[in-house]
């Protein structure tokens, strides 16, 4: 075992106290900003068991804050959406340092009306930024790492394939950042990506998404619950 | 501050719990788009994965003047491979600024092409505002009727623990850490295209997806 994954072990060992803290934070500290020891528990009512079925339309349903869309309107069709009048930044479009699956999560999984989008990425969930810095101007992309072989780049005469659109065929596409990866299920993919959004939006893969949403969700509820997060799923 | 110093505490709590459920052997592994479809891009999966028509991720953003998009494609790689300029693949960029938000109005579609030696070029047609195609080398930022185009090698801009989220699934010991970046130090191609802002603002939203398609069929 490495000394990382001890590390790691060894939080998850203090998780449950941890956790604890969330519901009364003041309880844990003291003025002096330092942690102070837990008083005395008090007798606790025998807990109320935490559902194992789950409801998953209300998280559908509900708006994501700042984009003026739903969660279900914001994966089907599968587009990165822009309201070009607000302020930019995942769900609202995708910049290069958005922490987009950290706010997935937070959105598809939370009651956004008490726990908001950037809820986990606040943990962080992942790593939080880049390891390298994006640039600010164009092309805003970070330059190639390490030292590789870069295309001459002194070239003006180029043969470009003229082949009509009807020639290929489709290998990949892409909407928003892990809804095929994580929400289609594996025997599913091939057609997910052969699909276009007005298939999104006719409902052929929302069964799909569905399913695998409340699974995902019978699974992890109770956790957060247990966090003091609020689930945006209902008890089936 | 202690408020600020105490939740990211007790929520540490909470991401370690959350990886070990939601990364449960079977339940599949997330990433952007690199490696997806499995049975087309993935070499653990298929035997003759199409790389260079691999989306890795799709990005749109505006500013007060531009509206920019990306599509990064072909990696992560190791820092000494050179990029992918195919020519038998067609990449899209499809935008939409008009109900329904599921038809294409913008439909920005780039080729590579081959020149000399070790030239390559791009050409991006579609472009609003743009009269015929942008064309010129990789590597270099080409600018027609007030658009931006530059395609070439750059470091992968997704951050993320994937490696943790796969020894998790494999083996169903919590192997999560936020600290560890599967992404980092690795490379990819894209295309970036700095678009004015008052070509694509109708006051309607705008929705964009990217596709990728390979001359003659799938490999």
């Amino acid at each position: 075992m490495t000394s990382k994954n001890q590390l790691t072990l060894r939080r998850l060992a203090m998780a449950t106290s941890l956790i604890a803290c969330l519901g009364s934070l003041s309880a844990c500290f003291d003025g002096d900003d330092d942690f102070v020891a837990m008083p005395s528990p008090s007798p606790t009512p025998t807990p109320t068991p935490t559902p194992t079925s789950y409801d998953v339309q209300a998280c559908l349903d509900q708006t994501i804050p700042g984009t003026g869309v739903t969660v279900a309107q914001a994966v089907v069709p599968d587009t990165l959406t822009l309201d070009l009048s607000a302020s930019s930044g995942f769900p609202n479009g995708r910049k290069l340092a958005d922490p987009v699956i950290d706010v997935t999560l937070a959105v598809i999984f939370l009651d956004l009306s008490v726990n908001g989008p950037a809820t986990l990425a606040g943990l962080p969930l992942n790593p939080p930024a880049n390891d390298v810095a994006f640039r600010d101007t164009f092309p805003y992309l970070a330059p190639p790492q390490g030292s590789p072989p870069l295309a001459d780049s002194s070239g003006t005469m180029f043969t470009f394939r003229s082949n009509p659109e009807s020639d290929y065929v489709r290998v990949d596409r892409m909407g928003m950042p892990a809804v095929s990866t994580a929400l289609i299920p594996s025997d599913r993919k091939n057609a997910y990506n052969d699909a276009n959004p007005a298939q999104d939006a006719d409902g052929d893969f929302v069964p799909d998404l569905a399913d695998t949403l409340t699974g995902l969700t019978n699974a992890l509820a109770d956790d957060l619950i247990d966090a003091g997060l609020t689930p945006c799923a209902t008890p089936a | 501050m202690k408020f600020t110093k105490a939740l990211p505490c007790a929520l540490g709590g909470l991401s370690l719990a959350t990886a070990a459920v939601l990364f449960a052997p079977g339940v599949g592994i997330m990433a952007a788009d690199h490696l997806d479809p499995p049975a087309r891009t993935d070499p653990s999966v298929d035997d003759t994965p199409d790389r260079a028509a691999d989306i890795a991720d799709i990005f749109a953003w505006h500013t007060d003047t531009s509206v920019i998009l990306a599509l990064t494609f072909s990696g992560p790689q190791a820092t000494d491979m050179p990029a992918t300029y195919d020519p038998d693949v067609l990449y899209s960029i499809n935008v939409s600024n008009a109900a329904p938000r599921t038809t294409t109005d913008i439909p920005i579609r780039f080729r590579f092409g081959t020149g000399a030696m070790d030239q390559y070029g791009i050409s991006v047609t579609g472009l609003p505002g743009v009269t015929g195609a942008i064309e010129g080398s990789v590597e270099t930022t080409l600018e027609k009727d007030g658009v931006k185009v530059r395609a070439g090698l750059f470091d992968d801009p997704f951050f993320f623990d994937l490696q943790g989220f796969r020894d998790t699934s494999n083996t169903g010991t919590l192997s999560f850490d936020s600290d560890r970046d599967f992404f980092a130090g690795q490379n990819l191609t894209a295309v970036v295209i700095e678009i004015p802002k008052d070509r694509i603002d109708t006051g309607a939203l705008v929705d964009v997806w990217g596709a990728t398609a390979r001359l003659g069929g799938q490999l």
